[in-house]
């Protein structure tokens, strides 16, 4: 059976999988919005999660015009259970501190950029023209978690500690970056690119350099209690109202 | 959001001067905007720096209540618009923190200032936000009162402060819209749904209306409005705000908590109820539901976020040395090379 | 512009005014300020604090300490002579009406 394509050429899987990732890591974000280190950083990060939440919309949207029927933004948002949702693991991970908070960004966007330029190329003008803007906003947000990774790394020793920390913290999520990609899209170019991108960082940053590990994405025992205590959160006011329109 | 700053019991002023013998009363009285380097008046200076501060520890404060409901927000929808609401409260605390700055003070004392309790903000968000419907009533109800308070303040006599003012309602318009939208959405909705609205109505209602600060009877005297700041008083913003608010409460089926309250065709207003002034004084006082959540959460972001800061402050130290070296290599080189021709 | 005094600890960023050029073809215009670490910083914040609703397609940042203020005490002195040369505005001259806009 041939596989539902959704913006006129993205499967739905895969579809699925780029809006639960947006949406998650957004949710993660959005916990820090009245809590950042400065004010101002509190509106740059709600920034990425404003984009990341409406690329996750016009995807489910489209998800819910292939399917029909009952099938709303909304329903596939607060109605999945936590073992129907496809995102990346590092979405959906605790924060942790601010360190922590900006190199899971910098991964992250650093993965979009890469997804959203290949499918910046694809044949279907839909998919295109959304690929093309989710782009300019994967790169604004890589830029801004590439200069705080490049800022700790570089700053005083306790940054220093903290953004290393971080990097372990981490590790064991980061494969999977590395071994998902979107369709068309050469694999093995996906991965060099990304590679580059957060090796250039790491550098400037004087970490030492960024190496693959070897696990394979889903190394860290917590990240399956962690989606679900989100998404109970998130989904907790719209299941108490199952017929309720907002 | 308006710290109104009539919340705070003002400090006696010195007896006004007769405008006519103050050549910078009479720049105001001639509606001249005072600008940041101009002559003022001590007295006026402390003024807006207490209000203008006060104003933007209340955008920054009232992220807090709004800011809760984020991740729980019902719809894709409202989650997306919620979190752009709460982002332009920072933003609006930004340009008040900016207006305050023009004054000769430190964004870092005023802030200190909040935390140590020694300022204040407006004590509306010392409310719970327990239900969803309260984002809906902050954003109808307490957006409005603010919006009505801030309109005039535009036309504020302090430039600095009027602009932040005309940025901000512009911002503002969409707040209150949006908080208007979830009610009316949620009286359309279940039997539970409407329940909740007229319950967080029910909570509501009083604190916006105490928002606009005490009677004028019982308003201690400041030159606030001879200097331009406050252009309407408490009660006439009030009566205002029940004017406007009552038509649209009965248009959402909602039943206003005050027995008290009908037209009075004769004054061409609503007649209301009395406020309960002990609660607001005990609100205002620190004994409000959240007073210590509040302070306490934008302590630790400020506490947990200094190592942020400063690694930011000594990368761009370490970087600036090194630009500075490298342009000493390079004026070095270059003047060898003009030497050496 | 604000005479704030310089950072009291070392995590306060500096203060820098922000100037936004809301389209091509306008002059860049003063719209507030805010603290960042370093200049770069600044443009990269000013663009999320001060063009949320797509108000610019171009920001200016200049630390505050760096700009000279015309005196206060001098404004009389600095633009009051100006009002006497009315010759310098086209009002000042008749010009016949047979000859039409010019």
């Amino acid at each position: 059976m041939a596989e539902t394509l959704v913006l006129g050429g993205l499967p739905e899987a895969e579809a699925l999988m780029l809006a639960d990732t947006c949406l998650l890591w957004a949710h993660r974000l959005s916990e820090w919005c009245g809590h950042g280190p400065a004010i101002e950083e509190d509106i740059a990060l709600t920034n990425t999660a404003l984009d990341a939440i409406g690329q996750a919309r016009t995807l489910y949207q489209a998800v819910a015009a292939t399917r029909g029927g009952e099938s709303t933004e909304d329903r596939l948002a607060y109605f999945r259970e936590p073992d129907e949702f496809r995102n990346l693991q590092i979405a959906a991970a605790e924060s942790g501190d601010y360190a922590q908070t900006v190199l899971r960004s910098l991964y992250l966007s650093a993965w979009f950029t890469g997804v959203w330029e290949s499918l910046a190329q694809h044949d279907s003008p839909e998919l295109r023209s959304f690929a093309i803007e989710s782009a300019k906003c994967a790169r604004m947000s890589f830029r801004h978690a590439a200069d705080w990774v490049i800022r700790f790394g570089d700053g005083t020793d306790e940054s220093r500690k903290r953004i290393e920390s971080a990097v372990q913290a981490l590790e064991p999520l980061v494969g999977e970056l590395f071994l998902t990609s979107v369709t068309p899209g050469d694999a093995a170019q996906h991965q060099s690119a990304l590679m580059e991108r957060i090796r250039s960082c790491f550098s400037e940053a004087t970490l030492s350099p960024f190496v693959l590990p070897t696990t394979d994405g889903s190394a860290r025992g917590s990240t399956g209690r962690e989606r679900a205590e989100l998404l109970a959160d998130m989904q907790s006011l719209a299941r108490a109202h199952p017929e309720a329109r907002w | 959001m308006n710290a109104s700053t009539s919340e705070s019991r003002p400090a006696a002023t010195a007896a006004p001067t007769a405008v006519g013998t103050d050549p910078f009363l009479e720049r105001i009285a001639n509606d001249e905007k005072i600008e940041p380097q101009d002559d003022m008046p001590e007295s006026y200076r402390k003024h807006l720096v207490r209000q203008i501060s006060q104003h933007a520890h209340s955008e920054i404060v009232g992220m807090l209540p709004e800011g809760g409901w984020i991740t729980r927000a019902p719809s894709l929808k409202r989650k997306e618009v919620l979190l752009a609401k709460v982002q332009d409260e920072g933003g609006h605390g930004l340009y008040l923190y900016a207006a305050a700055e023009t004054l000769g003070v430190n964004r870092a004392d005023l802030i200190d200032a909040l935390h140590s309790g020694r300022a204040k903000y407006s004590s509306i968000f010392n409310y719970a936000t327990d239900t969803w419907a309260d984002i809906g009533m902050i954003g109808w109800l307490v957006d409005g009162a603010a919006i009505m308070n801030q309109v005039p303040l535009c036309r504020c006599s302090y430039g600095p402060y009027a602009r932040a003012m005309i940025r901000i309602c512009k911002e503002e318009s969409f707040h209150q819209r949006q908080g208007f939208d979830i009610v009316h959405n949620l009286m359309r909705g279940t039997p539970e749904q409407k329940q909740m609205a007229q319950d967080s109505f029910d909570r509501w209602w009083w604190p916006t209306l105490m928002m606009f600060g005490p009677h004028d009877s019982d308003s201690v005297h400041t030159q606030a409005s001879e200097w331009g700041i406050k252009r309407l008083s408490n009660d006439e913003l009030r009566q205002r705000f029940v004017d406007v608010t009552v038509p649209q409460a009965s248009f959402l089926g909602l039943t206003i908590p005050d027995p008290a309250l009908r037209w009075n065709a004769e004054r061409g207003h609503y007649d209301f109820g009395a406020l309960d002034w002990d609660e607001f004084w005990r609100v205002v006082k620190g004994d409000g539901p959240c007073n210590e959540a509040r302070l306490s959460a934008r302590v630790k972001a400020f506490n947990d976020g200094a190592w942020v800061r400063e690694a930011a402050v000594t990368h761009a130290r370490k970087r600036s040395a090194r630009a500075a070296n490298q342009s000493d290599v390079r004026g070095a080189t270059s003047s060898q090379s003009r030497a050496a021709a | 512009m604000s005479d704030a005094a310089p950072p009291a600890s070392s995590g306060d960023w500096p203060l820098f005014e922000v100037f936004v050029r809301s389209k091509q073809g306008l002059d860049h215009k003063h719209v507030g300020s805010l603290h960042a670490s370093d200049p770069a910083h600044a443009i990269a914040l000013a663009r999320d604090v001060y063009t949320r609703r797509q108000e610019g397609v171009s920001i200016w940042v200049v630390p505050a300490h760096a700009i000279t203020a015309s005196a206060v005490e001098q404004k009389a002195d600095n633009f009051d002579p100006m009002a006497s040369k009315i010759y310098r505005h086209p009002t000042f001259y008749d010009i016949p009406e047979e000859i039409g806009h010019m």
